[in-house]
């Protein structure tokens, strides 16, 4: 068998689709080995150095802005399906979800703080719904 | 369309609005000029292609620009590429000579721009031309160079190279697609993902995910610090803006761009190595090398050049091969996608009214950019001082807007905007490079097409090696990027042992 024999490929269109990514995976596995056999010592030494997550963060406000979205994301389209087509899911959402951002965010809760964030919650949503929704036609929750 | 048919106010009026808008989200530390175009591109689905440009264009400029404002009177740079501003830029405020270093930055920014813009102008084309002549062979070795480069120059090489192809990895999940050759088949998915990821996962909420929420998620885990803000900082007159700073300085203003303009043509590098590289050549080759640090106007004009100096050349593979200068023009390809045009060798030749337009509108935001930092600087610092609690809650609604009307309202996207944020989030954490994985994320499909249809046509691996001299001198390049970063990752290591 010769050398060039040896990079002969033959690819049957049917599983064309698994070349690739297989490849691909390959290449990923290879270099993780890779990345963990040169880079061990640094890896095992930040490991024990740092608190591990999610120790040392702010609890509150990074988890308290993953569950809001994920609220939002979720009550998005089931407000809009009360009101199909006119994008006030996304708006009654919206105020509810800078609100309740916009307080999260806040160091001193005062009420000229608060005011600052109630009305930031009432005329940014109510700007953006006008005119994408009104103005430029496009689609909203 | 003519030309003149589409330089309406509108289209000018774009350009102003985002260069200002782009200078608050340089000026303000965290953000970013891609985070700008990230979270602004949905806006241009109605604006059209060219008054689209124009605003993203002006949001680009206006980035990187306005990340001088608090790296020269904070001494935080707004942007990364503003880093070494700051070694010089913050110890002249410290003496009073803020708002000197502030117009003695936007100068150099403005000269950067424009000599990157000359380059992008007659190199691009004729980039474009030589390279019409790619076999799809030439074109996956040239995908291969770029995630080389980009790897050579991360931080820990193999680290780079394994974003890179994990991007490719997360492209192909999906329908290898029909339309570009393959049979329609789907692979890397679940039976019950195939309803929402049957075209795969889309490019823009992906990029506004890892951009825009993800930064906001980094923020939220620092408990939102109020920071040092731009509202205290008093900017006393001084010592006044003389245009005989620059008397002595145009090797320094001419070397530094081109060094920012280099760096921007090399795919997947950052603004701060182009800012690094040109300040230490600065530093170098001065007569008063002990100046540098202790407020030498040389150091600013040498950063500020060269950094935006990057956004003509970023621009140069992404309009004459199809590939990504940088993370800003990574997005810029979803406003070409949002249009239905692709950019690669063929755009310039097929589209030549929307190059005059992009042309023009950088031209238009250098000169925005100037007149507005020049004149309203003081205004500015004052509209940069917006709380987090107010500008962050704002940007990630647009941000699920963006999402959301990306595709005509599938809210998959916007699921895909909340995954991809926390995956940019722990991407940070765990140090993988963006940079690779965004470019390798969106060449991917193309490199499948290349690999695959070159072996079915040729039917072996040798072809990669011996189709033309292009490719031989494409694997030079290859073994060269790869021979760099080694010698680099030894010297590096030499260092931190010595």
């Amino acid at each position: 068998m010769s050398f060039s024999s040896l990079l002969d490929v033959s690819i049957d269109f049917d599983t064309s689709h698994l070349v690739f990514p297989t490849l691909i995976a390959a290449v990923l596995v290879i270099l993780l080995v890779a990345i963990a056999a040169t880079n061990w010592r640094v890896i095992v030494s930040a490991v024990g150095a740092t608190p591990t997550w999610p120790a040392g963060i702010d609890h509150m406000r990074f988890f308290g802005t993953l569950i809001a979205t994920v609220i939002y994301f979720i009550a998005m389209p089931a407000v809009g399906n009360l009101y199909p087509n006119t994008g006030l899911g996304f708006y009654i959402c919206s105020i509810v979800y800078l609100f309740g951002l916009g307080a999260l965010y806040l160091h001193k809760r005062d009420r000229r703080h608060l005011t600052i964030v109630t009305l930031n919650a009432l005329i940014a949503p109510s700007l953006v719904w006008f005119i994408l929704s009104e103005i430029f036609n496009l689609s909203l929750p | 369309m003519e030309l003149f048919d589409i330089l309406t106010p509108l289209f000018f009026i774009l350009i102003v609005v985002g260069t200002v808008i782009g200078i608050i989200f340089g000026a303000i530390p965290g953000m970013t000029a891609t985070m700008a175009v990230a979270v602004c591109l949905p806006l241009t689905y109605s604006l059209g292609l060219e008054n689209g440009l124009a605003l993203l264009l002006g949001l680009y400029v206006g980035g990187i620009s306005g990340g001088l404002v608090p790296a020269i009177l904070i001494n935080i740079p707004g942007t990364p590429s503003s880093l070494t501003t700051t070694f010089d830029g913050y110890p002249m405020t410290l003496r009073g000579e803020g708002e000197n270093a502030l117009k003695i930055g936007i100068v150099s920014s403005l000269v950067g721009g424009l000599i990157s813009l000359a380059i992008l102008y007659f190199f691009a084309p004729t980039l474009a031309d030589f390279a019409i002549k790619f076999s799809y062979v030439e074109k996956f070795l040239i995908i291969f160079f770029a995630l080389t480069v980009m790897a050579a120059l991360s931080s820990n090489m193999l680290v780079g190279i394994f974003s890179g192809i994990l991007g490719i990895f997360i492209s192909l999940i999906g329908t290898y697609d029909i339309s570009d050759g393959g049979n329609g088949e789907y692979r890397l998915l679940f039976d019950f993902m195939v309803p929402y990821l049957d075209s795969g996962f889309s490019l823009l909420p992906v990029l506004i995910g890892i951009f825009g929420l993800s930064a906001i998620l980094i923020e939220a885990e620092h408990g939102m610090p109020a920071g040092q803000g731009l509202s205290g900082v008093k900017l006393p007159k001084g010592k006044p803006f003389k245009f005989s700073v620059f008397r002595g300085q145009s090797v320094n203003l001419c070397r530094s761009s081109l060094i920012g303009t280099f760096v921007g043509i090399l795919p997947g590098v950052g603004g701060s190595a182009a800012s690094i590289l040109s300040y230490s050549q600065e530093k170098h080759f001065s007569k008063n090398p002990e100046e540098f640090g202790k407020g030498a106007p040389s150091g600013v004009i040498a950063s500020e050049s060269a950094n935006n100096g990057l956004t003509g050349g970023a621009l140069v593979p992404l309009l004459s091969l199809g590939i990504p200068g940088d993370s800003t023009t990574a997005i810029l390809i979803g406003a070409f996608t949002l249009q239905g045009i692709q950019v690669g060798p063929l755009f310039i030749g097929n589209n030549p009214v929307t190059w005059d337009v992009i042309i023009i509108a950088m031209l238009a935001a250098n000169i925005v950019m100037f007149l507005i930092m020049m004149f309203a600087i003081r205004h500015l610092v004052k509209v940069v001082s917006v709380p987090k609690h107010v500008l962050f809650p704002v940007i990630l609604m647009m941000c699920v807007v963006g999402a959301y009307t990306i595709n005509y309202g599938i809210m998959f996207d916007v699921w895909t905007l909340l995954i991809f944020g926390v995956f940019g989030y722990l991407a940070h954490k765990i140090r993988l490079e963006i940079a690779p994985f965004i470019i390798g994320f969106i060449l991917g499909p193309s490199a499948e097409i290349y690999f695959v249809k070159s072996l079915e046509s040729f039917g072996t691996l040798s072809i990669f090696f011996t189709k033309s001299w292009i490719a031989g001198v494409l694997w030079l390049l290859i073994i060269m990027s790869i021979a760099f970063s080694i010698a680099l990752s030894r010297r590096n290591k030499g260092h931190g042992q010595a």
